[in-house]
């Protein structure tokens, strides 16, 4: 049944079925796997570094892009349809920011973004973008944001969300996971982050990039150092708890 | 494979037109599809790596040329394969389903239940799997198959480890080991395949 309706974007199969749109679903998980966590006072983006070829600027392959001062956006599938989407939205943030003369809210560009994302779902001759996004930041009002769009045009916020490769995984790891005391301080964020993509990145922190946006600072992209330094702190975290658990074990 | 644990001792060529342009005759050793191994420690483990699509007219021919035309009854077949979990149906949509996950079909000869869920109708399996497991059917030959459902079609750890459960299965506990390396050495081989197109981020 699905050859029949998954040729042309505009068609319905029997059953309701966008196939286009589930099938761009598919082309998101190709890409590597990205984390979002709404702290309390901060927001986290940790993304799996895609492994670069020998002779290609590691600098030009991003997944965690800036869309103005007070938001960022990691995304997850189609690079091309990235820079694309990435592109249109910065222009638009200017454009506000020109026109109210106040910057864009992380809601209403992520609804823009959205927006844009479903006319593709609806237009004769045109594919669905194939990339997920996560957008975070602050809004003037000073409360955290993270928000997740997909390519069927919809968009929620979230305290905690992960896209690309693995991201079930990862989601179940966060809804064990994510905790007030796990978000009570930033560093705790910071450290649930990195945990959860350690669940499914394969080679441990080198593979690992990371950004935060603290109330009313631009966005921080973490060193590879201070990511390895994380990451050697929640192995030892992690070793004390199992020697914790042993000895408990062994005295009961 | 070049780790010394196994011999390779059968290379096998066939051509159809998803090979690429090459005649099976005029393929170099490098380049065959189907190759033979034995496990040096234990000559009885035989291990034979397909690496291309054998078409459905030339998998008879190929199961005689392996199993023989009269297969033994004593052997104990498994076969590893992966599908994209988008081939798996079932009531649940494909985003929703924990992969990679195992499934397993085995013939009546092999008594011993697999390590894993069977595979569910309507799924079926596909290809040379399938030829395989249908000629230990017809045969008699105890035989399992492994398939692992997978949202990724290129080695990856966690697809590699999905077929953990496999390891705990009769014919391949024995050569199962609990080496402290096996995990470095897995991330190893996906890594050599890590570098990917820049289509994907």
């Amino acid at each position: 049944m699905a050859s029949r309706y998954d040729r042309a974007i505009t068609v319905f199969s029997p059953d309701g079925h966008l196939f286009q749109v589930e099938y761009a679903q598919e082309a998101v998980k190709k890409g590597s796997t990205a984390v979002g966590i709404r702290g309390t006072d901060i927001v986290v983006l940790g993304v799996e570094k895609k492994s670069v070829a020998k002779l290609q600027d590691e600098r030009t392959v991003r997944k965690i892009c800036v869309l103005d001062d007070h938001v960022c956006m990691a995304f997850a599938g189609l690079t091309a349809d990235a820079r694309v989407v990435i592109n249109r939205a910065r222009v638009e943030c200017q454009s506000h920011k020109l026109t109210v003369e106040d910057p864009v809210t992380v809601e209403y560009i992520t609804r823009f973004i959205a927006t844009l994302k479903q006319k593709y779902t609806q237009s004769n001759g045109r594919r669905p973008f194939g990339i997920a996004a996560l957008i975070v930041g602050f809004d003037d009002d000073g409360i955290p944001r993270l928000y997740q769009t997909d390519p069927s045009g919809t968009y929620h916020a979230w305290k905690a969300n992960a896209i690309g490769r693995s991201a079930k995984t990862v989601r179940e790891f966060l809804e064990k996971n994510y905790t007030e005391d796990a978000i009570a301080n930033d560093s705790e964020a910071i450290k649930l982050a990195i945990r959860a993509l350690l669940e499914v990145v394969q080679s441990g922190g080198k593979n690992i990039d990371l950004a935060i946006i603290r109330r009313n600072q631009p966005l921080k992209m973490f060193s590879a150092k201070e990511i390895e330094l994380q990451v050697t702190e929640i192995e030892k975290e992690k070793e004390e708890a199992e020697k914790k658990k042993s000895k408990k074990s062994a005295s009961s | 494979m070049n780790s010394g644990v196994w011999e390779e001792v059968g290379r096998a060529g066939l051509w159809n037109e998803w090979c690429g342009a090459k005649a099976a005759a005029d393929l170099a050793p490098a380049e065959a599809s189907c190759i033979f191994y034995r496990l040096r420690s234990g000559p009885s483990v035989l291990l034979c790596q397909c690496s291309c699509y054998v078409a459905e007219d030339q998998q008879f021919p190929w199961l005689e040329k392996v199993f023989g035309s009269r297969p033994r009854r004593d052997v104990q077949v498994t076969v590893l394969t992966c599908r994209h979990v988008t081939d798996y149906k079932s009531p649940e949509s494909p985003g929703s389903l924990p992969t990679p996950f195992l499934r397993a079909l085995k013939t009546r000869a092999e008594t011993e239940p697999p390590g894993c869920p069977p595979l569910e109708q309507p799924n079926i399996a596909h290809d040379l799997p399938a030829a395989v497991l249908s000629f230990c059917q017809v045969w008699k030959v105890p035989a399992v198959l492994y398939l692992c459902y997978t949202d990724v079609m290129k080695l990856d750890l966690l697809t590699a480890e999905a077929f953990r459960p496999a390891l705990s299965s009769q014919s391949l506990r024995g050569l199962a080991q609990d080496v402290p390396q096996s995990r470095e050495c897995l991330k190893r081989l996906a890594a050599t395949d890590e570098v990917q197109s820049n289509i994907y981020t």
